[in-house]
C-alpha cells in the first residue's frame, strides 16, 4: 500500500494535509490520520505492517483501537482514492 | 493514540472547484507554508488573446523579470518548504528561457507540477520531454470546438496547431486538461468543445465566467454574456458533466467573482500568485500585492499573505466591486500590502 500517483503528504502542527492534485482536493488530517499516512507513506506495506509499527510508537494497550482506526481510515483512504496497492 | 477514523480526513475543497486559484481549499492560516503556488513565469506570449487577464502578448514580457538565478533559488525555497504542487502559466510559460530546467527543477524535487499553456509549442519533442520530466497535466486553452471561434479569441493563434499539440500531449502520454474560455461567439459551441476534449484524451475541462479585465476590458463588446446565455451554457455543461462521468470531469465555475470573492475573504485558500517579476499576489482578481520574491524570503512572503487577506483594503475592495463590477479593469494597478 502506498499513497495513490498524484498525491501528495506533507505534516502541519495540527497533523497534516492530504492534496490530490489531480483533482486538486485536499484533506485535512489530525495527528493520528497523519501517524497513519506517515506510516504509510514512509514505510509502506500492507494495514498490519503499519498497524505493528504504529503499535510500537503508541501505548500497546491501545493495540486494539489502533488496529481498528487504521482499518477505517485506509478503508476511507482506499474509497477516496487516495491510496493505491 | 487517538483514534483516526472519520473525523481525521475533512474534505476541506471548495464546492465548485472549476478555476483552479479556487480549488485548493485548505484554509491559508494553519498551514506552515502555501500548498499550491500558480506561478506566471512570463508575461511574453506568442498570442495577444482578446480576453487576456494578463495583457499578455509578442514583446509583453516585464522588463524586470526573474533572471535565471532568481527562479531557481525561488524554485528551491518553494521544494524546500515541501511546496507540493506548482503551475507555470504566462503568458506563454514555454517561451520562457529556462522553461525545461525549471520543469525538472520541480519535478526531480517530487512536487507535483501543472504547465498552462496555449498549445502552441507541443511539438512531438517537447511532449515527449514533459512526459520524461513527469508533469502531472498540461492544461490547453481552447476556446472553440471549430478554428474560427478559436482563432478569433486566440488573436495570433493557430486552432489546428493546438489541436496537433493536444495530440502530441495524448500520443506521448501527458495527462491532458483544456480550459474553455467563454465569449458571445463561441459559448453555443461549448457542448461541441467537451466532446472535442474528450476526443482529444483530455480527463478534466475547466471552465467559468470570462472576468472584464485585462485586454477583456477592450474587447469586451464582442465577448459580453448576458445572463440567460449564461443560463443556458451551464444548462449544457450539468448534461456534459453526467455524459462524461466516469470517462472525464467537466467542471465550471458559475458563481460570479463577487461570491468567490467573499468565500475567499472568510477562508482564504493556500495559494499564492507569483508574478514574472517575484511580486506575489493575494488572488488573481485582487490588485493587492503581499510580497516580492526578490527580497524577501518564502516565509517572510507566507507570513504577510496571511495577515494581507485581513487588511480592510482588501475587504473594501470587494465591497466597491459590489458596487461597480467594472472594478476589475484596474486589478493591473497593484496596491502594496
Amino acid at each position: 500500500m502506498r499513497l495513490a500517483k498524484f498525491v501528495k503528504f506533507r505534516e502541519e502542527k495540527f497533523g497534516g494535509v492530504l492534496f490530490e492534485t489531480k483533482s486538486e482536493k485536499v484533506f485535512t488530517l489530525s495527528t493520528s490520520a497523519a501517524a497513519i499516512v506517515r506510516e504509510i507513506n514512509v514505510g509502506g506495506g500492507d494495514e498490519a505492517a503499519v498497524v505493528a509499527r504504529l503499535k510500537e510508537q503508541f501505548d500497546a494497550r491501545d493495540g486494539d483501537a489502533i488496529e481498528r482506526e487504521v482499518k477505517a481510515f485506509v478503508a476511507d483512504l482506499r474509497q477516496r482514492g487516495l491510496v493505491e496497492e | 493514540m487517538r483514534a483516526a477514523g472519520t473525523e481525521a480526513s475533512a474534505d476541506a475543497a471548495t464546492p465548485a472547484p472549476a478555476p483552479v486559484s479556487s480549488s485548493v481549499g485548505a484554509e491559508a492560516d494553519d498551514l506552515a507554508a502555501p500548498l499550491y503556488v500558480a506561478w506566471q513565469i512570463t508575461n511574453e506570449c506568442n498570442l495577444a488573446c482578446l480576453h487576456c487577464i494578463e495583457e499578455s502578448g509578442p514583446g509583453k514580457a516585464f522588463p524586470d523579470e526573474l533572471d535565471a538565478a532568481q527562479v531557481f533559488s525561488v524554485i528551491d525555497q518553494l521544494m524546500d518548504s515541501d511546496v507540493p504542487y506548482l503551475s507555470f502559466s504566462g503568458g506563454e510559460p514555454m517561451l520562457h528561457p529556462q522553461f525545461f530546467a525549471m520543469v525538472e527543477r520541480v519535478t526531480s524535487r517530487g512536487a507535483e507540477l501543472k504547465i498552462e499553456t496555449n498549445g502552441h509549442y507541443l511539438t512531438r519533442e517537447n511532449c515527449a520531454r514533459l512526459k520524461e520530466l513527469e508533469v502531472k497535466a498540461v492544461q490547453v486553452s481552447l476556446d472553440g470546438a471549430i478554428a474560427a471561434s478559436f482563432n478569433r479569441m486566440r488573436v495570433r493563434g493557430d486552432f489546428d496547431l493546438a489541436v496537433q499539440g493536444l495530440r502530441n500531449l495524448r500520443d506521448a502520454g501527458v495527462p491532458v486538461e483544456i480550459n474553455f474560455s467563454p465569449a458571445k461567439f463561441n459559448m453555443n459551441e461549448i457542448g461541441a468543445a467537451v466532446d472535442l476534449a474528450y476526443e482529444l484524451g483530455a480527463y478534466s475541462f475547466y471552465t467559468g465566467r470570462t472576468m472584464y479585465t485585462g485586454n477583456a476590458v477592450k474587447a469586451w463588446r464582442h465577448l459580453q454574456i448576458e445572463d440567460d446565455e449564461y443560463e443556458r451554457f451551464f444548462d449544457t455543461l450539468r448534461q456534459k458533466v453526467g455524459e462524461y462521468r466516469g470517462r472525464m470531469r467537466v467542471y465550471f465555475h458559475e458563481a460570479g467573482l463577487l461570491d468567490e470573492l467573499r468565500y475567499r475573504l472568510q477562508h482564504p485558500a493556500a495559494l499564492i500568485i507569483v508574478l514574472p517579476n517575484g511580486l506575489v499576489k493575494l488572488i488573481n482578481a485582487l490588485p493587492f500585492v503581499c510580497g516580492d520574491f526578490r527580497t524577501q524570503t518564502l516565509t517572510e512572503i507566507w507570513a504577510n499573505f496571511r495577515h494581507a487577506w485581513r487588511d480592510p483594503r482588501v475587504a473594501a475592495f470587494v465591497d466597491e466591486l459590489a458596487v461597480d463590477p467594472g472594478r476589475t479593469r484596474t486589478l493591473h494597478q497593484w496596491v502594496h500590502l
